[in-house]
């Protein structure tokens, strides 16, 4: 895990996990998860409200007071950690729709540092909307409107020329 | 004998009593929605919550009323913060899950529970808060035809291949212990219908009610010594009335 990992995808691909494993038994866990899976798929993908965060703490809390069994008990520790550990991010991905790890679709833009790149030109290769443009040995650019903001070309870089930003920012 | 407080109240149990059974004794009210005196307990609801405070620890936990077997000196509270807060959660759950059943309702609003946002209410098509009250009674009383089906949100209670079932013998017991009437009984000229079967009831030829299907009194009697022609409370009059001629 490095800055590239987006601590709040990592806790919505658990609670996609752990919906999934659940007995559904207990009420808690069953509607819980569901509950907290939805509060996840929203921060992930812009459409989170004001104050989900904190719902979603709340529902998380309560989920692991409440459980009958094991996996709901600690169903809910991957949510709470991270918002414990990374805040910000949680607060990013509510208030601004922003993922500052470059994870989330549509949550970031991103754009070439030209002091740093080299002109290599591996990221136009690889980039499957064919958004990067440049000549070799010189700087290239992002056309942020073609961009998928798939993360391929981050991936590839070998130089750290490409950061992460907000959208609509230049 | 253990001796326990709940809510303050001293008394004495004998070990393995559960706290629901306790309170019930004393008067103390907690509430319940999988729990049904006539049946094993189950504590899937999650409702009765009260904590329990253990005194060699010095913590309180939650734990469950209906299940909880008293094992040591403890002090048991049904209905501080701590329990409320616990309850109301759960109850918010239910209540996104099934907001038109009653008692889900009446909990809510005793609670002050206030719905989930429209984004958490999921489609689906019955009331059913899967309490599996249905499937204990049926272990109990019927035929053993109604299973838990499924993992996770869309577990469901339903008859073998989700197929009316053969061994249905529309006792309607699992209707009837329903807490918010997910089972669908219908009565017509004679004849009940549930879980897509269709039973004919046997008539009293003393009151003139229908009392029972002749599936539920073939199984309860499958020698037919017992005279089907009458329901039990007329069977009860008849007897009272032999026993008179005989004592004149």
């Amino acid at each position: 895990m490095d800055d590239h990992t987006c601590m709040v995808n990592v806790a919505s691909y658990f609670i996609d996990f752990l919906a999934e494993e659940c007995c559904g038994k207990c009420t808690p866990c069953r509607e819980g998860l569901k509950a907290m899976q939805k509060l996840l798929h929203g921060l992930t993908s812009g459409k989170a409200r004001s104050g989900d965060t904190l719902l979603l703490k709340d529902i998380a809390e309560h989920v692991k007071e409440t459980a009958l069994c094991g996996l709901g008990q600690t169903a809910a520790n991957p949510v709470l950690s991270t918002m414990k550990y990374f805040p910000e991010e949680y607060e990013e991905h509510e208030k601004e729709g922003f993922c500052r790890a470059g994870v989330c679709p549509e949550m970031y833009s991103l754009e070439i540092d030209p002091k740093l790149c080299t002109g290599c030109g591996a990221c136009a290769k690889i980039c499957p909307a064919e958004a990067i443009s440049g000549k070799i040995k010189e700087f290239h650019t992002i056309e942020k409107s073609s961009c998928i903001t798939c993360g391929s070309c981050i991936d590839t870089c070998r130089f750290k020329a490409i950061d992460v930003i907000r959208r609509g920012s230049k | 004998m253990i001796e326990i407080t709940i809510n303050g109240i001293k008394t004495e149990v004998l070990e393995d009593t559960k706290i629901l059974e306790v309170a019930k004794k004393l008067g103390i009210k907690i509430p319940t929605l999988c729990h049904h005196d006539a049946l094993p307990p189950d504590g899937n609801c999650r409702v009765c919550q009260v904590e329990v405070y253990d005194r060699e620890r010095g913590k309180g936990k939650l734990a469950i009323a209906c299940m909880y077997p008293i094992r040591k000196p403890v002090d048991i509270f049904t209905d501080n913060e701590k329990v409320r807060d616990a309850r109301k959660s759960v109850i918010k759950l239910h209540l996104n899950r099934c907001p038109q059943a009653k008692v889900i309702q009446e909990l809510a609003e005793e609670y002050g529970v206030e719905p989930l946002d429209e984004r958490f209410i999921e489609e689906h098509d019955d009331i059913c808060i899967r309490c599996g009250r249905c499937v204990r009674a049926c272990e109990a009383l019927g035929n053993n035809c109604l299973s838990f089906s499924g993992r996770g949100w869309n577990r469901e209670i339903v008859p073998p291949f989700n197929e009316p079932p053969e061994g249905c013998l529309g006792c309607a017991a699992c209707a009837e212990v329903c807490p918010t009437g997910a089972i669908k009984v219908t009565e017509e000229e004679g004849f009940r219908e549930i879980w897509g079967r269709k039973f004919r009831l046997a008539k009293c030829s003393r009151c003139n009610e229908y009392y029972a299907t002749e599936e539920y009194l073939k199984k309860l009697d499958p020698d037919e010594v017992i005279d089907i022609n009458l329901c039990p409370r007329c069977k009860k009059a008849e007897e009272a009335r032999r026993i008179g001629e005989l004592v004149k």
